[in-house]
């Protein structure tokens, strides 16, 4: 007798829960990862402009009506960023698998569409534990630290003409303090650890970041002071006729390195680098607590791409065929540029990603300290005299 | 126990003994290092090996000579048939048994085909390490076309069990000529993409060039072979010194650098693989269509006598020392791994490095532990 | 001076690596669809074993125990007793220990009459590892489950849709390079 039991069919064929890739669509593709861009879109809206309406048509507009609207906004917001880190996943994951010669996932969703809600629902199923050598409380906070500083930067990013949750005229100043906030967060999560690896990731990691805030501060400084204004949404106005890329070329290209740093992305992703030090500074985070983390970093991946587009590339501009700036239809014209644009440089950001190998920490510093603040320092003066001369 | 160990020296607090772990994804395999660091840099450097041992030369000491072949193939798992190559030709050589020309020619082929295997697998595993998500993807594809290519005439990929005595087992497939051929034109197509990515890369110069010096001297009295010892200048090559197979009738260059520094162990594995492409090629010539692929070798071994043959592995003098008692299974095989040689020189190059630079270091060294600890 | 030409090779090399990334965006991956689509394996490769009997059902194998002398792992275990009627010898018991086999073929290199063959039925699993044990039912039926195999003796064999037994055309021969070249060779010869 035999003992193996022997299938009915020739072959024996894996059942899966989901779709069945037989073959691979690129149409699908296309339309479920443009779908997502159009869900975002639609989202951003729905935030900026579909909120403050329905308080409008509630009647709650002032006091605590007005206070309701803005707190119900961040909750969107809120909802907004775990979308984004949904989608950046998703769309790092497929187009590393197309630059590699592969598939992303394909199976969960109609071309792998749904796979982070799997992924997020894996992610919660994980027992989220304190190592017993580490320190219980700043361990548990260390996530919810960079989580915020990450989330905060929503508050002045101008996704339209008026479409800022908090409209201040010193938003660049803020953004400048609440980055900052992030490097206490790794550094808080890796040292509590109680982890060697983990040690060595965080102050690798905060070493990095604090030397890299200051070509990045020299920057925002040449871009206030080409404007004249420190708000952001001001900032994005004075672009009207030329996008800032081009007469401050320089602390646009220090601004995209400086991100990359800020972002612990590839080609600057000591603290994390994956081949060393396994995770780095979270190495021995498991379950929800490394989540925040991932969603920290993912929000930034969006957020600093759309600080670029921002500062350098005219935010929200683009031709309104008509339309009267101020109105919805405007508004959500420019939100989808702004959409677009940010999109654009969040693939160049997965490109270099792709591609680069990964610089050693004291090559990083020495770039930081010996190159890129002079040549901050040089665009700052450049800045300063270009605005004398032109304007 | 191990008596090899690196105690923390009470009183010191600026130096913190780490364990870089068997389990680790820049250890190319199951090396464990206890390294003492100091900030950044690395002070002391204990290597541990032996998490891969198999009992490889006590199996094969109650196994006959045929029967050892498949055993040979799972030490240097990467590099399949060139295993198995210095135990085939020692025992050739005490039992006296001829080799046509024919399966000399394929069994060079063969060997060449898996070193080009083996560097690519280096190549996307050390860019891996270095950070460089993307080249080990795009070698693995092309091993993939080799491992098929392998597939269809042996039998298995990784681990063909392909030479035996007196020749290879089976004749090749019909298609080998013409897919080797095509492989190559594909790998001469991919091999500027390579070199863009990788040997042009200003991330990996910077990581790479007068990283993990080796001069000379060290090299030779630590016993290292192979590429590592070739990037330090000395032009020693067991195919040249002392050829075997079809290497006395091809023409290749041995590549040699005199910088001694990660990134020339990395161009001298680049140079490697195109002087491969190049015997491939010529091979391809010589080797007639049809004819005999195995000799006669005798149906009852009787081996006596004691050998030492030697070849040149992706990863340097792979030997066999083969000592028979006059029956069909070896009294005793030694097996002389090269990369155990190139490992001797982890606690040289890393003490006075950074930790990033062990890492870009080891994977130059490009141990394989199935090799190493056997 | 220099220090700007050397930016210069950097970017340019580093812009070069992006645009050798960025080409195989547009090319169509080479991923197989496994396992919806299965692959094709050549006949040589040993994915597993079987036994093959003749056509007529009466049995290849002669019990010769040579695959179980040439086996390096020892994972083959025969019993036998000589043949009643007749010469020879019958089967008693025939196992293949598949969980510990090596998989190298030497089996199939050292039978005489192309009984074990290697067949490519790689999609063999089980939730328990005692049932990794093949019988020679087993075996049996792994054959007549199996398109083509491979011996040294017979070289390729295919079932055909009728299920029966033949030797595959030289294409799919190793060393049927010998037999494709053949017309050639004779009309240089005449």
């Amino acid at each position: 007798m035999s003992y193996i039991p022997i299938p009915e069919d020739k072959h024996f064929r894996i059942k899966r829960i989901g779709y069945d890739p037989g073959r691979s669509r690129p149409w699908l593709e296309r339309l479920v990862y443009s779908l997502y861009v159009f869900a975002f879109w639609g989202f951003v809206v729905a935030t900026y402009a579909g909120v403050p309406a329905l308080f409008d048509w509630l009647g709650w507009d002032s006091g605590w009506g007005y206070v309701a609207m803005r707190a119900t906004q961040v909750v969107m917001l809120f909802l907004l960023s775990a979308v984004i880190a949904l989608m950046l996943i998703l769309a790092l994951r497929k187009y590393l698998g197309k630059v590699q010669e592969r598939y992303g996932p394909m199976h969960y969703g109609p071309a792998g569409g749904i796979q982070t809600v799997f992924d997020a629902l894996k992610l919660l199923g994980k027992e989220d534990f304190v190592p017993a050598a580490a320190d219980w409380l700043t361990f548990r906070l260390a996530p919810a630290v960079t989580f915020v500083s990450s989330f905060a930067i929503f508050a002045v990013v101008p996704f339209a003409s008026g479409w800022t949750l908090a409209e201040t005229n010193v938003g660049l100043i803020y953004l400048i303090a609440v980055s900052t906030l992030s490097a206490y967060g790794v550094l808080l999560g890796g040292v509590s650890s109680g982890n060697k690896w983990a040690l060595i990731g965080a102050l690798r990691a905060g070493a990095q970041m604090v030397s890299y805030e200051i070509p990045l501060a020299l920057v925002f400084l040449a871009v206030a002071v080409w404007s004249g204004s420190l708000s952001l949404g001001e900032i994005v106005d004075s672009q009207m006729g030329v996008w800032n890329v081009v007469p401050l070329f320089i602390p646009f290209v220090l601004y995209v390195i400086a991100s990359l740093a800020e972002l612990k992305h590839i080609p600057f992703d000591f603290p994390e680098a994956e081949s060393e030090l396994i995770a780095g500074y979270n190495v021995e985070y498991s379950g929800m607590s490394f989540a925040f983390f991932f969603l920290a970093e993912f929000v930034e991946l969006f957020l600093l791409p759309a600080l670029i587009v921002v500062f350098f590339f005219g935010g929200w501009h683009g031709p309104l065929f008509g339309l009267e700036p101020g109105t919805l239809a405007a508004g959500a014209l420019q939100s989808l540029y702004f959409t677009i644009k940010t999109a654009v440089w969040v693939w160049v950001f997965l490109w270099i990603r792709a591609t680069l190998p990964r610089y050693r920490d004291d090559q990083l510093m020495e770039f930081a300290w010996k190159a890129m603040i002079p040549l901050a320092l040089f665009g700052l003066v450049l800045a300063a005299y270009m605005r004398l001369i032109w304007r | 126990m191990s008596t090899i160990s690196l105690e923390p020296v009470p009183g010191r607090t600026d130096e913190m003994v780490v364990n870089m772990g068997p389990q680790h994804p820049a250890t190319h395999g199951v090396l464990r290092v206890v390294i003492g660091l100091e900030g950044e840099r690395i002070t002391r450097a204990v290597p541990h090996i032996g998490y891969l041992h198999r009992n490889h030369e006590k199996i094969e000491e109650a196994r006959s000579y045929t029967q050892v072949i498949p055993y040979t193939d799972r030490m240097d798992y990467v590099s399949g048939t060139q295993n198995e190559l210095p135990v085939v030709l020692a025992v050739e050589d005490l039992l006296g048994i001829e080799v046509p020309e024919r399966a000399k020619q394929i069994r060079t082929i063969f060997f060449e085909l898996f070193r080009i295997a083996s560097h690519l697998v280096w190549m996307g595993t050390a860019m891996l390490d270095l950070g460089a998500i993307t080249p080990f993807l795009y070698t693995f594809w092309d091993r993939e076309i080799i491992l098929g290519i392998v597939e269809k005439t042996a039998g298995a990929r990784m681990l063909p069990n392909y030479y035996t005595l007196g020749g290879v087992r089976r004749d090749l497939h019909p298609d080998f000529f013409k897919d080797v051929a095509d492989f190559l034109d594909h790998l001469e197509r991919r091999m500027p993409d390579y070199e863009h990515l990788v040997l042009e890369n200003p991330i990996v110069h910077a990581r790479t060039k007068g990283v993990g010096v080796l001069p000379k001297e060290r090299a030779i009295a630590r016993g290292v072979s192979g590429p590592v010892l070739r990037a330090s200048g000395v032009a020693y090559d067991v195919r040249k010194a002392f050829p075997y197979d079809a290497y006395p009738d091809v023409e290749f260059e041995i590549p040699t650098s005199p910088d001694g520094d990660t990134y020339a162990r990395f161009w001298v594995r680049f140079q490697e693989i195109y002087q491969s492409c190049k015997i491939i090629r010529q091979l391809l010539e010589k080797t007639p269509k049809v004819g005999p692929y195995k000799g006669k070798a005798p149906a009852r071994l009787r081996v006596s006598g004691e050998r030492y043959r030697a070849v040149e592995n992706s990863r340097g003098e792979l030997g066999v020392y083969v000592v028979g008692d006059g029956t069909d299974k070896p009294y005793r095989i030694k097996h002389r791994g090269a990369a155990f040689g190139n490992l001797q020189v982890i606690p040289d190059l890393f003490i006075g490095a950074k930790f990033s630079d062990a890492i870009a270091i080891l994977s130059s060294l490009d141990p394989v532990f199935g090799e190493i600890d056997r | 001076m220099s220090l700007l030409q050397e930016v210069w090779q950097a970017v340019k090399a580093i812009g070069t690596g992006m645009a050798t990334v960025h080409k195989r965006v547009y090319e169509e991956p080479p991923t197989e669809f496994y396992p919806y689509v299965l692959p094709d394996l050549p006949p040589v490769s040993v994915q597993s074993l079987a036994l093959v009997e003749n056509e007529d059902g009466s049995e290849r194998c002669i019990v010769c125990l040579q695959c179980e002398r040439a086996c390096p792992a020892q994972v083959i275990t025969i019993e036998r007793h000589r043949n009643p009627e007749g010469k020879g010898f019958l089967i008693d018991r025939f196992d293949i220990d598949l969980a510990n086999c090596m998989y190298c073929a030497a089996c199939v290199e050292a039978c005489p009459v192309s009984s074990i063959v290697t067949i490519q039925d790689f999609e063999m699993s089980t939730y328990d590892l005692h049932t990794l044990k093949a019988d020679i039912d087993f075996l049996h039926e792994q054959a007549r489950r199996s398109r083509q195999w491979y011996s040294p003796k017979f070289g390729v064999e295919i079932r055909t849709e009728d299920g029966r037994i033949q030797k595959a055309p030289p294409e799919m021969q190793p060393g049927g390079l010998a037999e494709l070249l053949k017309p050639a060779e004779e009309e240089v010869d005449s």
